[in-house]
């Protein structure tokens, strides 16, 4: 009884103390944190400025024809077939002018960090030119996120991961694919240079009023500030993307006195979700260190226990 | 490990009425998993683009196998910790994680889309290194494996108990050199769910913006860990009072206690860890909003700490309070399991997400199937030790009339009769 009692005792404070250990294993440190990811310099991406647009729907159509995809009524979300959508947002109060609404287009942010290529099991979604597999025609640097269905599990945690609810799924297929905007880049002309290299957005190709344009992401950048010096009292003085979330490739300008909430947009951290994900869930494995040691040492007890139990099985086998 | 110790096949007809039941909820649940395949997902569940994984993931996955961490939590406690000494816990507790894994596997492949891709993940080379998704995957199909060669020694002893000379032989010599190399397979036992387990309540690292902020932590995947361990040791003590009065299993009162106050600790633990990391980061004004998510806060808090309170006080010596303690545990983890997965994600005003009745037969038709297989394996083979002492005749009443299994075992009891010591 004696000995339960010790033995007992003993494992609690084993059990305790273990405990703690992991804690303090498992604790992620900031200093450990991976670097934030920038921008890559030739990266491409859009200029949506919401007092510019006029919410004619001439995007939607234009993408829908540009990616094949079936065009019936007017869509009001981004679904499996619908990779790039206009919506009327109505907005809390009146602002300048009277207005109660606004318009916001809605596609891949492209973002400089994206969660969801960070989160792809085997990097389905990855960068243009990071592809695992070689797909063809992918050149390094313009940071369009691209999506080869030939490496997708369809696990959807890219659903999950967005924080802007970009990727759709198939649901109705038997063969489902992630749906998602790919910035039109098979549609780009090599002979051509700069960004059109790289590819060549339907939507901004057919923007009447330059509400969304497409450009190297440093031109567009240039671009949101130039009309906002110009009139300064049109605009809300954030330019959306710009750092949110660790910075996005599709840039957003919102009237004076409408919030990017209110469009629909999420507030974001500074530093990417992917950023905070992958830091914490790394820094504890040390490069793989913490794995083996953790085995070493278990395979180390779990024998020395395995032995020290022995001669009793052995008795056991003799009384057979 | 005395004779008395040395687990026994439960003997009886395996398909007898509970497992035909068991079956057909399998069956239906089978129907679905057929439509989903030919038809989509969608087809047959209201998951959407807004709420992507439903409850085939946070449940059929998060917490089937924070169920199934009863492999890993009693075999911590056994071969790190405690010299050998929760070995009749072991082969059941080894079980029942083989078999909450293998469903949780199984559900994934059900839920995936695309899972004819699924052979590129043999190509280490392609493992994207940055997805916890990816991590999950590689140790959980690791860990599965694990869990069933460590399944092997009960198919091995069965053979060697065979009356065919060649199958003794057989299971003598291959259960020698299993038992041989055994401590490495169990040290993987050890660090495959210390690593999965942090990294599923890490999944949810990456969807900060849309988790509401009582839940979302850098912090997840420890109290992942912890709850999976105090998951696994409520799912034991429960498990073992099933057994108890099922097949009148052998229970040590002694080891339940043992386990249940360190399942104390655990639920302490991660109620302090919780509610310090919310102080900590400034999060305690969500607490004086009172909307739903306080509502599910508190309730998680209260599971937690009602078996805690039970497991750390004298009430832990009751077997009635103590079984309810550890199914309370197993029901906070769930909780927060799901609610960090689905109940405190918001998708956005677009979205909105119930299960379908496909969906719920599908975990419904998975959970009856891991019943089904654990009763038919304990039958056949040699996994739990059952207690030597004469069942009363009131007691076996009961048990023939309500369980599965006991017929059998009480039929066959009067012809074989639990063995005593010796008299091999």
């Amino acid at each position: 009884m004696t000995t339960v009692r010790v033995s007992r005792r003993g494992f609690l404070g084993v059990a305790a103390a273990g405990a703690a250990a992991g804690a303090a294993a498992a604790l992620p440190r900031r200093a450990a944190a991976r670097e934030e990811v920038q921008p890559e310099p030739k990266a491409v991406g859009l200029l949506y400025d919401s007092t510019r647009c006029v919410g004619c729907g001439g995007c939607v159509a234009a993408c829908k024809e540009a990616n094949g995809l079936p065009y019936q009524d007017e869509p009001r979300e981004l679904d499996c077939n619908t990779k790039n959508v206009v919506k009327t947002r109505h907005l809390s109060h009146p602002v300048a002018g009277g207005a109660t609404s606004a318009f916001v287009k809605r596609q891949c942010m492209h973002c400089v960090d994206p969660s969801c290529v960070s989160v792809c099991v085997l990097g389905a979604l990855h960068k243009e030119g990071r592809d695992k597999r070689d797909s063809g025609g992918e050149q390094r640097g313009s940071g369009i996120v691209l999506y080869d269905k030939e490496l997708c599990l369809g696990c959807r945690y890219c659903q999950i991961a967005c924080a802007y609810s970009i990727p759709k799924f198939e649901w109705a297929k038997a063969i489902p694919r992630i749906v998602k905007c790919e910035l039109c880049h098979g549609r780009a002309d090599p002979a051509k240079g700069g960004a059109l290299a790289s590819a060549n957005p339907a939507c901004a190709e057919v923007c009447p009023a330059e509400a969304v344009i497409y450009g190297y992401r440093a031109d567009l950048l240039a671009e949101a500030k130039r009309r906002m010096a110009r009139e300064p009292g049109r605009y809300n003085p954030k330019i959306f993307g710009e750092h949110d979330g660790g910075g996005t490739q599709a840039l957003y300008l919102a009237g004076a006195g409408v919030s990017f909430k209110e469009l629909g947009l999420p507030d974001m951290p500074e530093n990417s979700p992917a950023s905070l994900s992958e830091s914490v869930s790394e820094t504890p494995y040390l490069h793989g260190l913490t794995p083996l040691a953790l085995y070493a040492a278990a395979a180390l007890v779990v024998r020395r226990n395995h032995r020290a139990e022995a001669p009793d099985h052995a008795k056991d086998e003799e009384h057979r | 490990m005395s004779p008395h110790l040395r687990p026994k096949p439960i003997g009886g007809a395996i398909l007898d009425r509970p497992m035909i039941a068991l079956l057909a909820l399998f069956g239906i649940a089978e129907g679905v998993i057929t439509w989903r395949f030919l038809a989509g997902i969608g087809a047959v569940s209201n998951m959407n683009d807004g709420y992507a994984w439903g409850i085939w993931e946070p449940v059929n996955v998060v917490v089937f196998t924070g169920i199934g961490a009863g492999a890993y939590s009693v075999g911590l406690l056994c071969y790190l910790l405690n010299r050998g000494r929760y070995h009749p816990l072991v082969r059941p507790a080894v079980l029942l994680g083989a078999i909450a894994y293998s469903l949780g596997g199984a559900s994934i492949v059900v839920a995936l889309g695309r899972p004819w891709n699924m052979y590129w993940l043999a190509i280490p080379g392609m493992w994207n290194l940055t997805s916890v998704l990816l991590e999950v995957a590689i140790c959980v199909m690791a860990y599965v494996c694990v869990l069933w060669i460590e399944m092997l020694p009960a198919v091995l002893d069965g053979a060697a108990e065979s009356s065919s000379p060649r199958r003794s032989a057989f299971g003598r010599i291959w259960g020698g050199r299993l038992a041989k190399a055994m401590p490495y397979i169990i040290a993987l036992a050890m660090l495959l769910p210390t690593m999965h387990q942090s990294s599923l309540g890490g999944l949810m690292l990456v969807a900060g913006p849309k988790l509401h902020p009582l839940w979302h932590t850098r912090l997840l995947p420890l109290l992942a860990l912890i709850s999976c361990l105090s998951m696994g040791l409520g799912a034991v003590v429960v498990l073992t009072a099933m057994m108890r009065q099922g097949w009148n299993a052998r229970h040590d009162r002694e080891i339940l206690v043992d386990m249940s106050r360190v399942n104390g600790l655990m639920l302490l633990l991660y109620a302090g860890i919780r509610l310090a990391d919310i102080a900590a980061n400034g999060k305690l004004r969500l607490l004086a909003v009172s909307d739903l998510f306080l509502m599910f806060f508190v309730l998680e808090m209260a599971l937690c700490l009602i078996p805690a309170f039970i497991f750390l006080t004298r009430r832990v010596e009751s077997s009635r309070l103590r079984v309810l303690g550890a199914l309370l545990s197993v029901v906070a983890g769930a909780l927060w399991r799901v609610d960090t997965f689905l109940t405190s994600y918001n998708a956005g005003e677009a979205y909105h997400y119930w299960p379908s009745w496909g969906e719920i037969s599908v975990t419904v038709g998975m959970a009856a199937l891991g019943v089904a297989i654990f009763i038919a394996i304990s039958k056949a083979l040699p996994v739990v030790v059952v207690q030597e002492t004469p069942v009363p005749a009131s007691v076996a009443a009961f048990v023939m009339s309500a369980l599965p299994g006991a017929q059998g075992r009480l039929q066959a009891g009067g012809r074989r009769g639990p063995t005593t010591p010796g008299t091999r």
